[in-house]
């Protein structure tokens, strides 16, 4: 059977299209753009018939209705490039700690990423109870461990590539190859945005640079570009939103009055066509834009005392300098999940430079001296941005997610002071609505290597992110090159264990 | 009110009985390679797996779309106006706009035949193969840049973007085009196979060997996927893991089409020159003077061979490239060419010709000699008998024997007649040396029964062996030993100019190695093996008969020719209702890469079948098919919206107007070079950058704030970095040079809005038209003849003049590069 909401929402927005003059030709406008998808329906992998938004060409982002009742309405994901080690925060394994400096049985014969193991080695951060869940956390990242009883863990997380690229690809897209649909734009392909004047979707990147597979992680694969990721950081303003150096202000605003009027004229001669139409609404919203990204990244309206929360009070130092930096992104996420903006997707740590692990979670070789950098610049901003949601309610509708491309090994690497890539047992963590904490869900075996218990995939992770949005995975798809494509693949389910009772 | 239901079903009046019978036997078979048989008969009575319908009702595009309209109670639009059709055609076409003088020339031509004029020269415009490049590089999912998060630079990739403009330019037929893409190795174009290899590639290795097979079997994908969907419109790559779930594919097609590509490897490598049309004449006419140095060598040597000074000398061996026997003027009505050994595999000639004493060739077909042979290697239009007396040279005009080192042929003359010189070859072209005839007799007989030897290769130095080829000099007489070290010289001279034209590039075109075994994978796991398949094509269609172990070249050359063949009923099906879509915008066809069961069904089937057939019978001619669109009624249309018809037809696929259509990113962009008279129109070459470069172990892009004229050129020049977008046009869906993109969406964002009003790009150039036009308030008539080819409207006059009376001009050009009548096509 096929869900026809959809067609019905499309016959409502046909009648109020823009100044009254839309009209026949939009459907065939979208048909064209493969936007609303009302050609033939075609069965997808699953033997469910895809649901397709029905989307207004002259106002793409306009919110829309989910499939079924959503638990959250919007996303923060939090993700940390380079992959940071589940070993020394989250995933405590006492047995690891017990054999400490003893080969990891069966490691031998193992070779991971870059070769062979070196020894167990417990983490150089002590474990400690946190919350009155009595969570164990490591010291690297204490505040957010005090903010344990927040969280839901998934601690059994399993990729399927142990390089960065694929797997920040797979983590982000749900394909290790490039070229794929990031999970923010399939869901505000989905579901529009609540933002009315700002980007549906927007990519923070670290001030370092963006993560090591670059666009891709907020691409738009081949979903209209409409539903990219917006990329801007509280450093760095979007491209092109500033009026040019050397005009004035009023000859802008008539400049566009005038563009507004040519596009009119020229309407007239083809009346009905939504994708003119489109055009002049993009220019409107786009002066609306203008006005209100500048708004919503300048910072200096913020007080004091949550500046010195988030850590964007100090500097000086390396660290600090850091701190502050993604302090200050955090502060700006926390304003775009407040504006309604639909998906926000800030990063903690950016492309490899100056070598490993030196501008993100690549703990290779001498992790205690790299992550002693990069826990402070997580820890405060990231639990002071949390518990700032939770004071303004915006938990209640904002699914947080934090992420990594894979684990790291609770060896050594032979040689070295740092631990190698493992993808068969990692830990994620979601917080806010729709789910259940403090919880935890799944284990690796006893020394945090491979995921035996609540094996949670990545298809797992998303069916369960896109059904407490309110999104059926396996309905949520686009047609391409001849297959109907989806955020899952042809896998996933979703873990029923960790949603919160309504 | 709409219901799904009955969608579903008038769209699958025959499909869905089909599915539900393939999804049976799917259950039955259990993903057993064995039982396939059956399954593929339950599905491929698909319509696109028939053969290609041959006999039509009609024979213009028209008369189709017309009868599918009328069936439709819609009635067609009229003509379009004359400017908006030289603008709409330079648009389609060329991706620029027409300028002022154009637009005059094609509204003062008052003859009948201006439409086909303009047509003719939109076909002839070296622009035309830029803008058809643009579609084919998407869909080849081509870019300079390796992709995955080290994204290293391809330097010499470019070589692949320019043959394609070149072939589309010299109007290279099709099927020799996809061939060269698979296989042009085999046939004399290198940089072709820069298709297979054009895909993204992870360079960062492991010792970790789960992971280096699943980076090959990911390689391998790409491969079979971009050949699937871009010339065979299937989604083969469904089939990596089990089989297809509604395509007759299976999992062993899959593996075995792997099995094709098996040796392919990414890297660089030297290739033969791409030759430019002025490099073929320059070679053509030092292959003549070569050729005539030769013979005249030639007969010196006979003189040599003759003289009574010192012992008999011997001729030089036989060559791939031209070798002459000449003997005392015989009368013969046949000629007898006996080959009994080769230097490898089955002899091959490109052309036996025989002259009489007028020089004149009189084994030519066309003269009416007949030839017969000993036997024929089947399979390869490239090589047949009919090619050994055509007047062709070259591989790819040869015909090669059935028997391993042996075979004969022979030419009836049409009339006995004197014959005193032949000259036979395995290569012209002196690509191949292999196949070479090096034990041989040639015969003459008047009647056909008893046969007179007149050369063999007897009195040739054995091939191969180390005789100083210049040894018959000593036995000349003077003046002749002296022009006979001239003439020498002048051959060696003119070996190495003509090498010097047609060598020594390094390009990214593919490498090729000995493929080892290949297996199905269970569940497209590489650590999974199952049985061994060999190199094939998708059974449902055919089978290539390859050995498991055929060398790695037939294995891909046999796809080439199995795909490029007439009788494939998807190739040219699939070619031209992309040439369709890039035309109207829409395919016949609106799911041009699946042309399968998942695919929607055409909107006009005979058409499509009429045009596939009528475009093989011309050769496969992309510029035929495409003068037969532009010159129909329907693309002449007016572009007006008509609510009546609109309520029948919303967006014109039966073409009662033609569909209106926002411009691609790179076409506004060169369009706004255009008219700002700062466009750079050199072809070719290196292409120029948008991003600022940072070199680590990872490179990093930055795009660059301020472009100049270097990077003022068209955008197909552009060296594309996989991922990385231009940031002012990368929002207008350009796509990132990951996956096959057969259509391009068309998105309108207030990020597009925000690019195109305030980037620094965009105000130089509007900085570069105000210049251009004088910046006088006066001059905004001209400025809409120059962007929208049309005069101002009064209004229009009115309301720019006292805008620019209150601002500026450049403001004004800043506000109609911004225009959407500036970025559509109508």
């Amino acid at each position: 059977m096929i869900d026809t909401r959809h067609l019905l929402n499309r016959r409502n927005f046909l009648s109020h299209s823009v100044n009254g003059l839309g009209g026949v030709a939009l459907a065939s406008i979208l048909n064209q753009e493969g936007l609303l998808g009302a050609e033939k329906l075609r069965e997808s992998a699953a033997g469910k018939m895809p649901i397709r938004p029905s989307i207004d060409t002259t106002n793409p982002h306009a919110p829309r209705l989910p499939h079924t009742v959503p638990r959250a309405k919007q996303v923060l994901m939090i993700f940390c490039s380079g992959a940071i080690s589940q070993v020394d925060t989250w995933d405590y394994k006492p047995e690891l700690i017990k054999r400490h400096g003893q080969p990891m049985p069966g490691g031998d014969k193992l070779i991971t990423f870059q070769g062979e193991q070196g020894n167990l080695m417990k983490s150089p951060w002590e474990f400690k109870r946190r919350g009155q869940s009595g969570k164990m956390v490591t010291d690297l990242l204490p505040r957010l461990g005090d903010l344990a009883d927040e969280m839901c863990f998934l601690h059994g997380m399993t990729g399927k590539t142990n390089t960065h690229g694929p797997g920040e690809n797979f983590m982000c897209t749900g394909f290790t190859l490039d070229g794929f649909p990031s999970a923010g734009a399939w869901t505000t392909y989905a579901l529009g945005s609540e933002a009315e004047d700002l980007p549906a979707y927007v990519a923070i990147p670290d001030i370092r640079g963006t993560p090591q597979s670059s666009v891709n992680c907020w691409g738009p694969g081949f979903l209209p570009a409409a539903f990219q990721g917006t990329s801007f950081n509280a450093a760095k303003a979007v491209r092109n939103l500033a009026t040019p150096n050397g005009l004035t202000g009023t000859t802008d605003a008539a400049t566009r009055a005038f563009l507004q009027r040519q596009n009119y004229r020229h309407l007239q001669n083809h009346v009905g066509d939504s994708q003119l139409e489109a055009r002049i609404a993009s220019y409107e919203l786009a002066a609306r834009m203008q006005l209100s990204i500048p708004e919503v990244t300048e910072l200096s309206n913020e007080p004091d005392y949550i500046l010195k929360e988030y850590g964007a009070d100090e500097s000086g130092n390396k660290i600090l300098d850091l701190r502050a930096a993604y302090g200050r992104n955090c502060i700006l996420a926390r304003r775009l999940i407040e504006k309604g903006v639909r998906f926000v997707q800030l990063f903690n740590g950016a492309y490899q430079t100056g070598g490993e692990g030196v501008s993100n979670w690549d703990g290779h070789k001498k992790i205690k001296e790299q992550y002693d950098i990069h826990g402070p610049v997580l820890d405060q901003p990231t639990a002071a941005l949390l518990k700032d949601l939770k004071v303004r309610g915006l938990l209640d509708d904002t699914l947080v997610v934090f992420c990594s491309e894979f684990g790291r090994m609770p060896t050594f690497q032979k040689g070295a002071s740092g631990r190698d890539h493992n993808p068969d047992g990692f830990t994620a963590w979601l917080a806010g609505a729709g789910v259940k904490a403090p919880f935890s869900y799944g284990a690796t075996d006893e020394f945090s290597h491979k995921a035996v218990e609540g094996v949670t995939t990545i298809y797992d992770f998303y069916a369960t992110i896109l059904h407490i949005l309110g999104l059926d995975h396996e309905r949520l798809s686009f047609y391409h090159n001849g297959i109907e494509r989806r955020l899952t693949d042809v896998h996933g389910a979703v873990i029923k264990e960790i949603l919160a009772s309504s | 009110m709409y219901s799904a239901g009955p969608l579903f079903k008038h769209l699958h009046p025959f499909v869905k009985p089909l599915l539900q019978i393939f999804f049976c036997v799917m259950l039955a078979l259990s993903g057993n390679a064995f039982a396939k048989k059956k399954k593929i008969v339950a599905t491929s009575n698909h319509w696109s797996f028939q053969p290609v319908v041959a006999e039509h009702r009609y024979d213009r595009v028209d008369a189709f779309l017309n009868e599918a309209m009328a069936n439709k109670n819609l009635r067609p639009l009229g003509r379009a106006e004359r400017r908006t059709l030289i603008r709409r055609v330079y648009l389609v076409m060329l991706g620029l706009p027409p300028s002022p003088e154009e637009v005059a020339q094609f509204l003062n031509d008052d003859s009948p035949q201006a439409w086909d004029r303009l047509v003719d020269r939109i076909l002839a415009s070296p622009h035309y193969g830029e803008r058809m490049a643009r579609h084919w590089l998407d869909l080849t999912r081509f870019a300079e840049s390796n992709g995955f998060e080290t994204n290293r630079e391809r330097p010499s990739a470019w070589h692949f973007r320019d043959y394609v403009i070149k072939s589309f330019n010299d109007d290279k037929p099709y099927d020799q085009f996809v061939k060269e893409h698979l296989a042009g190795d085999a046939l004399g174009a290198d940089i072709g196979t820069g298709f297979l290899v054009a895909g993204p590639y992870d360079i960062v290795k492991s010792p970790d060997p789960n992971l280096t097979l699943m980076q090959r079997q990911d390689e391998l994908a790409d491969m079979i996927n971009t050949t699937g969907t871009a010339f065979l419109g299937m989604t083969i790559g469904c089939a990596r893991c089990h089989d297809h779930k509604f395509d007759p594919i299976t999992q062993r097609d899959y593996y075995s089409m792997q099995a094709i590509f098996a040796g392919v490897k990414f890297g660089e490598r030297a290739v033969k020159k791409e030759v430019t049309p002025n490099d073929t004449k320059k070679v053509a006419v030092l292959r003549e003077s070569l050729t005539a140095a030769e013979r005249e060598l030639e007969k010196l040597r006979g003189i040599a061979a003759t003289t009574k000074r010192g012992l008999s000398v011997l001729r030089p061996a036989v060559n791939a490239r031209l070798n002459t026997e000449t003997f005392d003027s015989t009368l013969a009505k046949f000629v007898r060419f006996t080959i009994q050994r080769t230097n490898s595999s089955e002899p091959c000639l490109d052309e036996l010709a025989i002259f009489d004493k007028s020089g004149k060739n009189i084994a030519l077909a066309k003269a009416g000699a007949i030839a017969t042979s000993s036997g024929n290697l089947p399979g390869y239009p490239i090589h047949q008998l009919a090619h050994l007396n055509d007047g062709k040279t070259g591989n790819q005009w040869s015909w090669i024997s059935d028997q391993v080192g042996r075979g004969w042929v022979e030419i009836e003359f049409a009339k006995a007649s004197s014959a005193e010189r032949i000259e036979w070859s395995r290569d012209r072209a002196d690509r191949f040396s292999d196949r070479l005839a090096i034990d041989y007799k040639i015969e003459l007989s008047v009647d056909g029964k008893s046969w007179s030897l007149a050369a063999s290769s007897n009195d040739r130095e054995p091939f191969g062996g180390n005789a100083d080829p210049n040894a018959f000099l000593a036995k000349l007489p003077a003046p002749e030993a002296k022009r006979a070290s001239e003439l020498i010289t002048e051959i060696n001279l003119n070996r190495s100019r003509i090498a010097a034209m047609q060598n020594g590039v390094k390009a990214w075109v593919a490498n090729f190695s000995k493929p080892g075994a290949t297996h199905r994978l269970h569940r497209g796991e590489p650590m999974a093996k199952r049985e061994e398949v060999p190199p094939d094509a998708l059974e449902v269609i055919g089978s290539l008969d390859l050995a498991m172990d055929a060398p790695e070249q037939t294995r891909r050359l046999a796809l080439a020719e199995w795909i490029a063949s007439e009788k494939n009923p998807l190739t040219a099906r699939v070619a031209v209702n992309r040439l369709w879509q890039f035309v109207f915008g829409t395919g016949i066809v609106d799911t041009p890469s699946d042309l399968g069961t998942n695919g929607t069904l055409p909107t006009h089937p005979e058409l499509l079948d009429w045009l596939a057939d009528d475009f093989v019978k011309h050769g496969w001619s992309m510029k035929h098919t495409l003068r037969l669109l532009l010159n129909s009624n329907a693309f002449q249309r007016s572009s007006q919206p008509n609510s009546a018809a609109a309520r029948i037809d919303a967006s014109s696929r039966f073409f009662w107007r033609f569909p209106p259509r926002r411009l691609e990113a790179e076409a506004i962009r060169d369009g706004m070079l255009s008219v700002a008279g700062t466009l750079d129109r050199k072809m070719g070459g290196q292409g120029f950058h948008l991003f600022d470069v940072d070199r680590e172990n990872v490179v990093h892009y930055h795009a660059k704030d301020e472009t100049g004229p270097a990077e003022w050129r068209r955008m197909i020049y552009l060296f594309k970095i996989r991922q990385e977008q231009d940031a002012v046009f990368g929002s207008f869906d350009c796509p990132d040079g990951n996956q096959v993109i057969p259509t391009r969406s068309r998105s309108t964002t207030p990020l597009q809005a925000l690019n195109l009003f305030n980037s620094r790009f965009t105000m130089q150039q509007a900085q570069k038209l105000a210049e251009r036009l004088g910046a006088r308030a006066d001059r905004v008539p001209q400025t809409y003849e120059l962007l929208y080819n049309r005069p101002a409207t009064s209004d229009e006059i009115r309301d720019a003049e006292k805008f620019i009376e209150d601002h500026n001009f450049l403001a004004f050009c800043r506000a109609m590069l911004n225009t959407s009548e500036f970025l559509f096509i109508f």
